[in-house]
């Protein structure tokens, strides 16, 4: 039996992809790794609860949302624009990375991980969550629990919660222009 | 000033009607019409033997009756009450019934207890507001109302006064005599000696228990539910409590033996109980025994149950077809199976799903624009949340993968449009 394929065109990291011919059926995250290789979204559960496999999906309007891509079909993403892990940090024209993005720094310095499977997830989180203060900043006392929300759905099974949240915060209150007042 | 003759006749011909029909409806208004299903023996107190030894029966048939899910607010102690119910014309809340003697049923008799829970009357002549489903509860036995007073006069006491109701005047209660008149029937029916002692015993369990009418009958104008339309149905909180009669279940694709289940797991092949239903579940039918749930299934489902109709897919336009399909792919299939078979655990099967079979779509919507949360099921099951696609999919993308739907796996006609999808969005989304 052949799988029904159709086309998929789509935008990747700034890099306009396709198009390529792809099951129907196939899901987002096995794109990624078996057609990209773009191996840094990883699968935890495969069932949408640990989002450990989210990307960022642009929005028409051009602010961001995450999106699991283990339960999200990969034609749901045909003509849309999508940043994977790989497309966080800065890279030189030979595609090495030269500066990380300061999200992915304060991880760093905060050890907030320790196996760093769920990291990815959480970098997406993050950022989709910095994205947004940019365009809509929020109160001081807002702070903290915008991080849980933005946050909470993720999991880390070394358990880095507190560090990760510690790491949010400072990034957000040491960019200018995320918190009014 | 002297009126004319033919005006002094008039008046006094209309004022004779008012007398003449207001004499009545003072008559109804004290109460002289109200009939006590509560036999005068129980003005004798229960010894304290007696309470001993029903209390754990009482336990059971609190939980049959779900008393529990109404007498706790949330995050509050339990059987203390506080919980409100929004009513077109204030709020009520729900009594304190622990046995603290001040602002519980501590000081209440026995026999007072049995008049709130069969006549609708409190302590002190009160009447109670239908949201105490009284009616149902006027079926209860003697003996099991007994057993939950005893029970619940063995809870912990918990000091905690009424919150008084919001509504505009005070006399309203005592309207309660005029709607009791229409809607509280006189007498309680007795057993159907041609039916067999399970179908009695699940029509005990739906009626005055479980009291399924009270949000599957649908009500009339004065709020009182409609006889002759008997478990066919109602709009509840804004989504549909099916139609439970036999025909109803046969046609979401209950057999009876399924159904004890899903009462009991809150799962099965027909799906995953949703909105209030979760709560009865997780209060009530999960602690049925499994005569009980049989019995109750057996009433419910007919005894003989009606032969499973044939299911037919419903044809659909090809267009739609190809949309509902991709998009089912998209962000559907990962979890409820690329062809509707369900992730045991994860998510529930499509193929045999009630929600799909039900005449409107409107719990399929809600489901796909607010999404549910994720729950905790008996015996230590547990389902993640079903995300909604509110800020995701635009109205015609929701309306194509809902009749893909219900044509593919429900046989319903491909009917919703993208205004009733519209409609159904939360404000914030629009
Ligand atoms: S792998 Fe996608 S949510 Fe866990
Ligand atoms: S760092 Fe190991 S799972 Fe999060």
């Amino acid at each position: 039996m052949s799988l029904a394929k159709r086309p998929l065109s789509l935008t990747v990291n700034d890099r306009a992809i396709g198009p390529i011919e792809v099951p129907e059926t196939l899901m987002m995250l096995d794109f990624l790794h078996e057609h990209l290789n773009l191996t840094g979204s990883r699968v935890g559960c495969g069932q949408g609860i640990c989002h450990a496999c989210t990307v960022m999906l642009a929005e028409p309007d051009g602010s961001w949302r995450e999106i699991r891509t283990c339960i999200t079909g990969a034609q749901f993403f045909a003509g849309k624009r999508v940043r994977t892990i790989e497309g966080h940090a800065e890279r030189d024209g030979q595609g090495n990375v030269v500066a990380l993005t300061p999200i992915q720094q304060a991880f760093i310095e905060h050890f907030a991980f320790q196996c760093g499977y769920c990291t990815p997830g959480f970098v997406t989180a993050a950022a989709v969550l910095l994205e947004r203060l940019k365009r809509r900043p929020i109160r001081r006392s807002e702070v903290e629990g915008i991080i849980e929300t933005a946050l909470a759905p993720h999991i880390c099974r070394c358990t880095g919660y507190v560090r990760y949240y510690e790491a949010v915060r400072a990034v957000i209150l040491a960019t200018p222009g995320l918190v009014v007042g | 000033m002297v009126l004319p003759r033919r005006w002094r006749i008039v008046l006094l011909a209309a004022g004779l009607c008012v007398v003449i029909a207001g004499i009545p409806a003072l008559v109804v208004f004290l109460g002289a019409f109200e009939h006590s299903v509560v036999d005068a023996a129980v003005e004798a107190p229960l010894t304290a033997k007696q309470i001993a030894n029903l209390a754990p029966k009482g336990r059971y048939i609190a939980a049959a009756a779900d008393c529990v899910a109404c007498h706790t607010t949330e995050g509050g102690a339990p059987w203390a009450g506080g919980r409100p119910f929004e009513m077109p014309i204030g709020t009520l809340y729900a009594t304190n019934i622990t046995p603290d003697p001040e602002t519980g049923i501590g000081g209440w008799t026995r026999a007072e207890f049995q008049r709130a829970v069969r006549d609708g009357v409190a302590k002190g002549g009160r009447h109670l507001y239908p949201a105490m489903p009284y009616v149902s509860y006027r079926q209860m036995t003697e003996e099991d109302v007994d057993a939950v007073y005893a029970y619940l006069l063995t809870r912990q006491p918990v000091r905690q006064e009424n919150r008084r109701d919001s509504l505009p005047f005070p006399y309203v209660r005592q309207f309660m005599t005029f709607w009791n008149l229409l809607n509280l029937p006189h007498d309680v029916p007795s057993p159907v000696a041609q039916k067999s002692a399970a179908w009695n015993r699940g029509r005990y369990l739906v009626d005055a228990l479980g009291h399924c009418g009270e949000c599957h009958t649908p009500r009339d104008i004065t709020m009182g539910v409609i006889p002759s339309r008997y478990l066919q149905g109602a709009v509840i909180e804004g989504v549909d409590a099916p139609d439970i009669t036999p025909e109803g279940l046969a046609r979401l694709g209950f057999a009876p033996n399924r159904l004890g289940d899903f009462m009991r797991s809150g799962m099965g092949p027909q799906g995953v109980m949703a909105f209030a239903m979760y709560d009865v579940v997780q209060h009530s039918t999960q602690y049925l025994t499994d005569e009980d749930a049989a019995a109750m299934a057996t009433y419910l489902a007919g005894d003989p149950p009606p032969p499973l109709p044939a299911f037919a897919a419903a044809d659909l336009p090809a267009g739609t077809k190809d949309n509902g399909h991709r998009l089912y792919v998209a962000v559907c299939g990962g979890c409820h199976g690329l062809a509707g078979e369900g992730t045991p655990n994860v998510a529930p099967p499509m193929t045999t799903n009630a929600a799909l079979r039900l005449p409107q779509p409107t719990n399929l919507l809600t489901v796909l624009i607010t999404g549910l949360p994720w729950r905790d099921f008996p015996h230590g099951a547990r389902l993640q949340d079903m995300p909604g696609f509110t800020g995701l999919l635009t109205d015609q993308e929701i309306a194509d993968v809902a009749n893909y739907l219900r044509a593919t796996w429900g046989g319903r006609v491909p009917d919703v449009t993208p205004a009733t999808v519209r409609g159904m969005r939360p404000a914030s989304d629009k």
